[in-house]
């Protein structure tokens, strides 16, 4: 590989670092994608995830080399979207955000569930999230509020 | 510096393995975890060819770089693996973990490799020297040790579609539902026709650095009478009993041994 080229939040990057670096790292590091958390480096906590050509991931589990030619999209990307909008009220009105280090990872879970998914039921929901780990709300706030979101932003998804 | 090298076909990716020292990569979730220090990686996970899902009438192939994800959502992909790999880890991770990787990996509780155990599957090995097609039990040798060849690259994993039609049992025991390495799962297929048992097959995962499936017992069942189980059930649970191996590792030996005979008996009493 020469170099990495990806897109990142709609902009193409140009990486010509390491292509075992960690996703998670370059985005930090690299691009100022704070964002995204370093909770486990294993892919236990969800922390660090971002879609990736639309797909959840975990970016503590990419490797940048992998991501040549990929969309990659943080919530730096995401928050100028219609979509985080309907997501950040329903977060904010149920009281689903503490402390806000697992937050990241669980508004791009709950737009992956709902891109698949407009009407999704709670367990999908919980199912959906399984992957993201809080140790504030004990899940139900978060939970309400991406069912909320389905529901207020009808036809968005 | 950009180290790696990124193919697009499986030929330039064969080439590649065979000249240089390089680490395949597929989706990485178990790779990154260690992400081994200087490590070259041969990604594969652009690679057309094996993304694939395939009927080819006597097996269904399932391609080394698809994802749990997509399995999920294949109609070729049996019942008994999709509901092993959707119970691996989470949405993120079966995004982006594939068959091959979990398979190369050599983890000895790789949920889809003990569905490939009990369903007698195979795996086609490549190389800029030609392929070879062995069955996953030869294939995996032991934790973290497998037959993979230096300038190999897996490609596909096989099951037979006879098996893959048959009625099946699938636990998996954890310490949670989401991100659950398994403590024991166990997977078996079964055909009975009018009341005789025509075949039967289960494997088992208990932490003793491999995958468990005795033959011999199977062989045994095969040909009796769904009758002849039942008077007998508790022999059988027995026999199995008397070859399981288990290892003390995140829970006791002792824990998987219960769980495990419970779980056998369980799935002969579904046959019944």
């Amino acid at each position: 590989m020469d170099v990495i080229t990806f897109t990142l939040n709609g902009k193409e990057v140009v990486y010509d670092g390491s292509a075992a670096d960690r996703l998670l790292e370059v985005l930090r590091d690299t691009y100022d994608m704070k964002s995204v958390k370093c909770g486990c480096k294993e892919g236990e906590c969800g922390a660090c995830a971002v879609l990736l050509d639309g797909l959840l991931v975990n970016s503590c589990c990419v490797a940048v080399g992998a991501v040549d030619g990929s969309k990659v999209m943080t919530v730096e990307g995401f928050r100028e979207t219609p979509q985080f909008a309907v997501l950040s009220a329903a977060f904010a009105d149920l009281s689903a955000v503490q402390c806000g280090f697992c937050i990241p990872g669980m508004v791009l879970a709950a737009q992956a569930v709902l891109s698949q998914n407009p009407h999704p039921t709670e367990d999908e929901v919980r199912e959906g999230l399984s992957g993201n780990l809080c140790r504030c709300t004990g899940y139900n706030a978060i939970i309400n509020a991406v069912l909320n979101a389905s529901k207020e932003g009808e036809g968005l998804w | 510096m950009v180290n790696g090298y990124a193919p697009k076909t499986l030929q330039e990716a064969l080439e590649i393995r065979a000249h240089e020292k390089v680490i395949p990569y597929a989706g990485g979730t178990d790779l990154m975890v260690q992400n081994p220090k200087n490590a070259i990686y041969l990604f594969l996970n652009k690679i057309d060819e094996l993304k694939e899902i395939k009927d080819d009438g006597e097996y269904i192939r399932i391609g080394a770089g698809v994802t749990f994800t997509q399995a999920i959502a294949s109609d070729l992909v049996p019942q008994l693996m999709k509901e092993a790999v959707s119970r691996i880890a989470a949405p993120a991770i079966r995004n982006a973990g594939t068959f091959g990787g979990n398979l190369g990996n050599s983890s000895d509780k790789a949920d889809s490799v003990l569905v490939e155990f009990a369903m007698d599957g195979c795996v086609r090995l490549v190389s800029v020297n030609g392929e070879r097609v062995i069955p996953v039990e030869e294939f995996f040798i032991k934790r973290r040790e497998n037959n993979l060849r230096d300038d190999e690259l897996i490609a596909e994993i096989l099951l037979p579609k006879a098996k893959c039609s048959m009625p099946y049992y699938y636990k998996k025991v954890g310490g949670r539902n989401a991100l659950a390495i398994s403590r024991i799962a166990f997977a078996g297929t079964y055909l009975v026709k009018d009341g005789v048992i025509e075949d039967i097959s289960a494997a088992v995962i208990g932490g003793a650095a491999k995958f468990q499936r005795f033959k011999d017992i199977e062989k045994m069942l095969i040909g009796k009478t769904v009758g002849e189980l039942k008077a007998n059930i508790d022999e059988y649970v027995k026999l199995y009993s008397e070859k399981y191996i288990f290892t003390r590792g995140r829970v006791s030996a002792e824990y998987r041994r219960t769980v495990c005979m419970n779980l056998t008996k369980d799935f002969l009493n579904t046959i019944i």
